[in-house]
């Protein structure tokens, strides 16, 4: 027994070691000093050049394997990789389904493989303390098309969202030149036809769209929402706060959001607009507009519920919408039709509530010690940030999976299909080539964004751009350091699932509104103002320790 | 009606409201176990439209076998299938002959250091070295890839090792001192004597081991790298939980990763993955009927 112990305190003191033997690379002096780095690496590697390594090099990745196109070796992404860039690329393929938990196991153990993609932050906020991953901000010089498409794209204070406590960034994330807003609502246009009313362009619109719905058709719900786990309601709850200018709520729940008219973090779930969202929903619910299960069921129910006309509104984006809800309904029902309507407005006015960052890869600080370590920046800055690499990754080979005309347009080869653009290709874009793969392909420049968009979405796409970028996109950085981010995790869990129960309460009337004040309280009860009074501090210091 | 009553103790009347209450509670846990899995078999049989409507219960609608061959057709799921049958079997084969070992040395009170023994047994039932020193611990040891890191770290059920020691405890000493005075050592004994009148308990074991390794994936998950170690549980895990995690991620995911597994795949991967375990029980059920030691000390 003393034995067994023992040898389990020796493990875990071998564990702590490695961790903090990876944080020792972090603190060595001559951080610039890459010469025993520079194996493989490109002497002149600029803007436009392609990335060749000019000896074969093998890097491991860590791999989000996804059901629809599971991995294989065979896949001409890989072969046409090394021949363009001289890189192997060794996958440790883990399933989609619980990428996160082997990822912090791996890095956890110290064994986790040089390139970590497919990371959505603040999920690297976890990681940075121990040192196993790299300040990548410290190595941009090695990056020139990831430097170039910042400037270019006024990224920099997206990129400032990401800064931690020593103003550096743990995360390259994906840069997408244009904000790209996915979800709005699906609105059946026969019913609107029947009822004669427009689409909405506002979410008092739509107010009034479910109430002539409702008169029409008394014993339906018309508005029965998915999207609703693990927070209930996520989506619509994100959407109408975002109408309302508030950040963090829904799905994207944050404890504190940023408030630029005030210039300071506010408590979400107790500000004035998280009221008028609550108080919008429980005028939906209480008039029999939106359906109460909303909050708990599941997508599937939700989509069986617009299939068989028991609903008419429903959550989309531009994939739901045509892989979903149109096959499902045209069975069922020809003569229903179903639209993606603009994203309602708010009190917030027009405004386009999308981030131009995207989820991006996290270095293994070990990298750093490799000797191939230039080669592997300069091959990831190409892959994943250079418009020929992104364009390699997302579209494959010209030639092989697509043509390109004289304006430039591309298109897919004969035999290649995705997303049902070619439906009489009998290969696949994804399955058989491994191009398109959403752990190297995403973000870019608009026209490569939406390449594969239909009509209707560009449409989308095109009202939405012209909206202005909403400020509560870009808050300024506010990280705590390991011990507030230890304080605030404990309160987090507790303020959270008082938010939800409360939110759910209110919403659908088994608390009257009237009690708002006393739930406010109750919230400081459990530390809210502490924590936000937290998160402005960390928010003051940053400010006042890196301008 | 005369023989009847002639032949045997007319039951009472509180033993005949028992058994009505029994057969109706009893019906009423059948239901409730076997309907979901009759509804995924019906399902695994209707058409996509319709399970998206709701409108699948116990009968399938729209018959067709296409998401079989689908299913069926996939090299992947076979490959990940036969991984499942390897790991069972050997793990199950490892966990049997250990756990055996173990709980019979455990039930012999004569044993010195028999409590320590237990207690270390115990021990790992309340504290575990935890998820990232275990990885470091088997990664070292040069087990990750191979199927010695699914069966040895969890060979040794304590809960199953505890049972298997109170049923060696509960056998007759008279039939070991009686193996012992024939001529038979230890093992002898344990081979010829103890484990022939075990039967029933070793059917129960394998089947517990037998079960749980079938389902379990967690350890796949995590000692195996590569895509074709991966037992069938692994792969029906992504099939499922990928389907509705990637669009709980919500905004930040790009429209290619949300994921769009037809209902009836899902159905189809659930049935042919519990399909064949459901088949083993009947054939350890006949171990469970037949007495145990009918006969074996006299007197």
């Amino acid at each position: 027994m003393v034995q067994m112990s023992r040898r389990q305190v020796l493990f875990a003191t071998g564990a702590a070691a490695v961790v903090s033997l990876a944080g020792c690379g972090d603190d060595t002096p001559d951080k610039k000093d890459l010469d025993r780095n520079r194996d493989g690496a490109m002497e002149k590697y600029g803007v436009g050049d392609q990335f060749t390594a000019t000896a074969p090099v093998t890097f491991s990745i860590l791999y989000n394997n996804h059901p629809n196109y599971p991995l294989k070796p065979e896949w001409l992404f890989w072969s046409e990789l090394a021949k363009r860039t001289n890189v192997k690329l060794d996958p440790v393929a883990v399933p989609l389904s619980d990428y996160e938990q082997k990822r912090s196991v791996l890095v956890g153990s110290g064994d986790a493989p040089l390139i970590i993609p497919k990371t959505y932050h603040p999920q690297e906020d976890a990681y940075v303390s121990s040192g196993a991953i790299l300040p990548v901000s410290d190595y941009l010089d090695l990056m020139p098309h990831f430097k170039d498409k910042i400037e270019k794209w006024n990224l920099g204070p997206e990129m400032d969202t990401l800064r931690q406590e020593d103003g550096k960034f743990y995360l390259l994330p994906g840069l997408h030149e244009k904000p790209w807003q996915e979800y709005t609502l699906a609105v059946r246009t026969d019913i609107l036809e029947q009822l004669n009313i427009a689409s909405p362009t506002t979410w008092d619109e739509v107010y009034a769209m479910l109430k002539a719905m409702k008169a029409a058709h008394p014993d339906v719900y018309p508005f029965s929402d998915r999207f609703g786990k693990p927070n209930p309601a996520g989506n619509l709850l994100n959407m109408l706060a975002l109408s309302y200018g508030l950040g963090g709520a829904g799905w994207n729940y944050h404890a504190t959001s940023w408030d630029s008219g005030a210039g300071k973090y506010v408590f979400t779930a107790a500000s004035p607009q998280y009221r008028q969202v609550v108080e919008f929903l429980h005028k939906l619910v209480a008039e029999g507009l939106l359906d109460p299960e909303t909050f708990t069921q599941t997508d599937d129910q939700a989509r069986q519920k617009l299939a068989s006309g028991k609903s008419f509104v429903i959550s989309t984006n531009a994939q739901t919408l045509v892989n979903d809800y149109r096959p499902d309904i045209a069975k069922i029902n020809p003569n229903a039709r179903l639209k993606k309507i603009m994203f309602p407005i708010g009190p917030a006015g027009p405004v386009n509530p999308a981030s131009r960052l995207e989820n991006g890869v996290m270095i293994s600080s070990k990298a750093r010690e490799g000797k191939n370590f230039v080669a592997m920046m300069q091959f990831i800055d190409w892959l994943w940030y250079s418009d020929a690499g992104q364009e390699f990754a997302k579209w494959g080979v010209e030639g092989t999976t697509y043509t390109r005309d004289g304006a430039g347009k591309r298109t897919l080869a004969p035999d290649v299909n995705i997303v049902g653009l070619n439906p009489k290709g009998t290969k696949h874009l994804q399955k058989d080539f491994g191009f398109a793969n959403g752990v190297f392909a995403y973000g870019g420049k608009l026209d490569l964004v939406q390449s594969f968009f239909s009509p209707e979405e560009m449409e989308f796409q095109r009202e939405m751009n012209g909206r202005q970028a909403a400020p509560w996109v870009t808050p300024p950085p506010a990280p705590l350091t390991d011990d507030e981010r230890e304080q605030t995790t404990l309160w987090a869990t507790a303020l959270k699932d008082y938010v939800t129960q409360n939110t759910l309460k209110f919403a659908l009337g088994q608390r009257p509104l009237s009690e708002w004040d006393a739930y406010v309280t109750e919230l400081k009860g459990k530390n809210a103002q502490a924590y936000t009074d937290l998160v402005n501090k960390a928010y003051e210091r940053y400010r006042k320790n890196h301008g | 009606m005369v023989t009847t009553r002639a032949r045997g103790v007319r039951p009472s009347r509180g033993y005949r409201i028992f058994q009505a209450v029994n057969a109706v509670v009893l019906t009423g846990v059948v239901v409730v176990t076997v309907y979901p899995f009759l509804t995924i078999v019906a399902r695994s049989l209707s058409d996509n439209a319709y399970i998206v409507a709701g409108k699948v219960n116990l009968v399938p609608r729209g018959f067709n076998l296409t998401a079989y061959r689908v299913v069926t057709s996939d090299p992947a799921f076979w490959t990940s299938y036969r991984n499942t049958v390897v790991y069972t079997v050997v793990a199950t084969i490892v966990s049997i002959v250990l756990t055996t070992c173990y709980a019979y040395v455990l039930s012999k009170r004569h044993l010195r250091g028999r409590t320590a023994l237990v207690g270390i047994a115990v021990f790992t039932m309340f504290f575990t070295g935890g998820l990232i020193p275990n990885y470091v611990l088997v990664t070292s040891l040069g087990l990750k890839n191979t199927v010695w890191a699914i069966a040895l770290p969890n060979a040794i059920n304590v809960f199953n090792l505890l049972v298997m020691k109170a049923f060696f405890e509960s056998l007759p000493v008279e039939l070991e001192e009686a193996a012992a005075v024939d001529g038979l050592d230890t093992y002898g004994t344990l081979l010829r004597v103890v484990l022939p009148l075990s039967k029933a308990m070793v059917a129960t074991m394998v089947l517990f081991y037998a079960v749980s390794f079938w389902n379990s994936w967690f350890a796949a998950f995590l000692y195996m790298d590569r895509q074709d170690l991966l037992p069938v549980t692994v792969y029906l895990r992504n099939l499922i939980v990928g389907a509705t995690d990637a669009t709980q991620t919500g905004g930040g995911l790009g429209a290619d990763d949300v994921v769009q597994s037809a209902a009836t795949i899902q159905s189809v991967t659930i049935v042919l993955t519990v399909l064949p375990i459901l088949a083993v029980y009947p054939f350890i059920q006949r171990y469970f009927v037949s007495g145990i030691l009918l006969g074996s000390v006299k007197g």
